[in-house]
């Protein structure tokens, strides 16, 4: 996301707003929702990093195999302390960065999932995991 | 305690919880001394950021399950079956604290702990409402307690112990066992938790629930959280509600939350061009 796009913004469009989100159930929730016995991978543009309580989202344009303008994917995973434990900072991603998704779809075929790992076109590999930070004195 | 030690020169002055015992509700809290924070010493030392085992919530979840009543069991195995099936209850809608016993129950995030004269307090990583005052100063329950998620708490040190004592935990709070199977307490809860050190850095949290409304006896249970010391996992800032909105810019160049679409409570549409 350019900073200098400004389609849909909050101050100028509160009606229009508050009709697209679907209040109240949209920010703590179990992961039961997606299909984790399905494991779809797909390679992208990142169109944001929301680095945000309960959950960390990457927005992700991917243009679909037959072609034809990139389609949004909202991709979750857990908060940003569980992040930081794994490895994560706020900076781990950015807005234009191609990488590689692997994640668990919704189970309707909208375009969402559970977040596995991310590839970054540096190579590295990220993951996140409860199990990372079962052990006392990290460092 | 060293730490503690060094705190009481520099608070000496500080208003802070009371330590007289058992006062009236509209009692003053004298300012802590010198003397009390070197009593402090004596105290096991629980501060700092605490993470909690997942994966032995998760064992504990199977193995040591609350005892239901047969008519809760229903409604349990009906949230567990919608879980299974890919559409898991919003235990936590709304950004709701988790609420106790359920923080310490089924949290994922990190809590910081810290002593002071006559209170230990529980800050929760996941979001700023997930707070729990522990009153050590000798106070018994209040007479009437206003009702709240995480309840009125009272606690007190047995040797390398802290015992605490909650009532009055909002009913509509739950008893939860993840974060799509919780039952609402109903009221006329009753948690007894024994905190204490398992190894240096190591801390568990032995529960008694007595939840009446849903359980046929107390349920008895074991937490365990990890002390962490490095610097990079101090507890970071939590706003559930955050969540629902991405990075934006509105028509002036200003900064904005900018809402995010939902679908059956998942992100599903950032609308940011």
């Amino acid at each position: 996301m350019k900073s200098s796009a400004t389609t849909w913004i909050l101050g100028g469009c509160l009606a229009a707003a508050a009709a697209m989100v679907s209040w109240p159930a949209g920010a703590h929730h179990s992961f039961a929702v997606y299909e984790r016995t399905k494991v779809v991978t797909l390679k992208g543009t990142v169109k944001t990093f929301q680095w945000t309580n309960p959950h960390v989202v990457i927005w992700l344009l991917v243009t679909p195999a037959s072609g034809g303008e990139p389609e949004e994917w909202g991709l979750e995973t857990t908060s940003p302390g569980v992040l930081t434990r794994s490895g994560w900072t706020r900076n781990s991603i950015k807005a234009g960065d191609q990488i590689t998704a692997e994640f668990s779809p919704l189970r309707d075929g909208t375009h969402g999932g559970g977040l596995n790992s991310v590839t970054l076109a540096s190579g590295e590999k990220l993951t996140a995991s409860f199990a990372s930070g079962e052990k006392a004195g990290l460092k | 305690m060293k730490k503690i030690h060094l705190r009481a020169a520099l608070f000496v002055a500080v208003t802070a919880a009371g330590l007289s015992a058992a006062r009236s509700d509209d009692a003053i809290d004298p300012a802590p001394t010198l003397k009390d924070w070197q009593a402090m010493a004596k105290q096991p030392d629980f501060s700092g950021v605490w993470t909690p085992n997942v994966s032995n919530q998760v064992q504990q979840e199977r193995s040591n399950p609350p005892p239901w009543k047969p008519e809760i069991a229903k409604q349990v195995e009906k949230l567990y079956a919608e879980e299974k099936a890919g559409r898991p209850f919003p235990v936590f809608d709304h950004c709701f604290p988790h609420g106790m016993p359920s923080f310490m129950l089924i949290t994922h995030n990190a809590f910081e702990l810290l002593q002071t004269p006559g209170r230990v307090t529980l800050l929760g990583e996941v979001d700023g409402n997930r707070l729990r005052r522990i009153y050590t100063d000798g106070r018994a329950h209040s007479a009437d307690p206003d009702p709240s998620f995480h309840g009125e708490s009272v606690g007190h040190f047995e040797k390398d112990t802290l015992v605490i004592d909650t009532i009055a935990v909002l009913p509509q709070a739950y008893l939860a066992v993840n974060e799509a199977v919780g039952i609402p307490n109903n009221g006329d809860m009753h948690i007894v938790e024994h905190l204490h050190l398992v190894a240096a850095d190591t801390l568990a949290d032995d529960l008694e629930i007595t939840a009446n409304k849903l359980l046929t006896k107390p349920w008895k249970t074991t937490r365990l959280y990890l002390r962490q010391r490095a610097r990079k996992y101090e507890i970071v800032e939590g706003v559930c509600a955050s969540g629902q909105f991405t990075d934006g810019v509105d028509k002036n160049g200003n900064s904005i939350f900018a809402p995010v679409k939902f679908k059956n409570g998942v992100p599903v549409g950032s609308d940011v061009k």
